[in-house]
């Protein structure tokens, strides 16, 4: 019996050698009686391993497995559109912003030429207005977002 | 493109269709596997369910110009692992005591029944380590060949291929140690 041609038989029988050691078993086998018995063997073994039965998923674990992914699918969506409305507003509100500089500077001006003196610093105030309003936008996206959250745990 | 790769592009754009034609495909080879790596059905159950939303969560990754089970397998291995590793985090290598099969326990009779209908391999199986049953269920259950194995176990082809022999012996010694060879039929 030849070891090396031998530590290739349980492999043989899961068809698992490439084609050149496959080769060598097949010209071995003829010759060496022994080796072909261990190779019925081995044969014989992946037979039983082709033929076990194992049961299938039962229809309750296939529908609750649906279930859990159309519910993760939609959060996922809902993120999605989280997303893209944050997105949307953010843009809006810059846009807002610029445009009302643009009409309050056009408005203090008029009125200034009318009264025929300054209305005073408006480039300031705008500012000071912007910031606020932008503070203002962020606390109240942090606490919504914190009780969002909390929600979620206790659900 | 294959169907695989259609369901998954239906699931990456939120469609559930593309999730039942996956499922429909290979839930029962999942199962199977899963049920062979983990030895307990319970936990095959939990593991199954987990595999398939993760799936959905990250069939962003899925590359699909390569083929869909392996990369299937490779979730649910990696969330079985992190299951085995807990209950056992000292060698998944080892030989661990078998589950009992559901619902036998107590009652003799359906016992002995369930034991006789699950014939010598199974047992012997049963009784390996869980890598070593995960390798063979693979290879003869799941049909993967030795390229796919190796991609679904994240080793080289080589490495894979040690690892069918390595578990093929002991299944062998375990059978001879129970039944006589000429009596595997």
């Amino acid at each position: 019996m030849s070891a090396h041609v031998r530590e290739l038989l349980a492999l043989a029988g899961a068809r698992a050698l490439d084609p050149s050691e496959t080769e060598r078993v097949e010209e071995h086998l003829p010759e060496c009686a022994a080796c072909a018995v261990e190779a019925g063997e081995w044969r014989r073994l992946a037979e039983g391993l082709g033929r076990l039965q194992a049961p299938k998923p039962s229809r309750a674990l296939v529908a609750r497995t649906v279930e859990a992914v159309e519910a993760q699918l939609a959060e996922r969506a809902e993120r999605a559109w989280n997303r893209a409305a944050l997105g949307f507003l953010v843009a809006f509100a810059w846009t807002l912003a610029v445009v009302a500089w643009v009409v309050l500077d056009l408005v203090t001006g008029v009125l200034a030429l009318r009264l025929d003196r300054p209305v005073g610093l408006t480039a300031a105030w705008y500012a000071a207005y912007v910031i606020a309003g932008w503070l203002t936008a962020g606390a109240a996206a942090v606490l919504l977002g914190r009780r969002s959250h909390e929600e979620g745990r206790i659900a | 493109m294959d169907p695989d790769g259609d369901d998954a592009a239906r699931l990456r754009r939120g469609d559930t269709a593309g999730l039942t034609g996956l499922m429909g495909r290979h839930q029962d080879r999942l199962f199977r596997y899963l049920l062979r790596l983990v030895g307990d059905e319970a936990v095959a159950e939990d593991t199954f369910q987990q595999t398939w939303v993760r799936v959905a969560e990250r069939i962003g990754r899925y590359d699909a110009s390569r083929p869909f089970a392996p990369w299937l397998f490779t979730v649910a291995r990696n969330l079985a692992l992190d299951h085995l590793r807990r209950r056992r985090p000292e060698s998944l290598d080892e030989v661990d005591e078998p589950a009992a099969p559901a619902g036998v326990e107590g009652d003799p009779l359906v016992h002995a029944v369930a034991r006789e209908r699950a014939g010598r391999v199974a047992t012997a199986l049963l009784a390996l380590a869980p890598l070593d049953r995960e390798v063979l269920s693979l290879r003869f259950e799941e049909e993967l060949a030795l390229p796919e194995l190796a991609q679904t176990l994240g080793v080289p082809v080589p490495t894979a291929k040690a690892r069918l022999y390595r578990a093929l012996a002991r299944l062998r010694e375990r059978m001879l140690a129970a039944a006589p060879a000429e009596d595997w039929r």
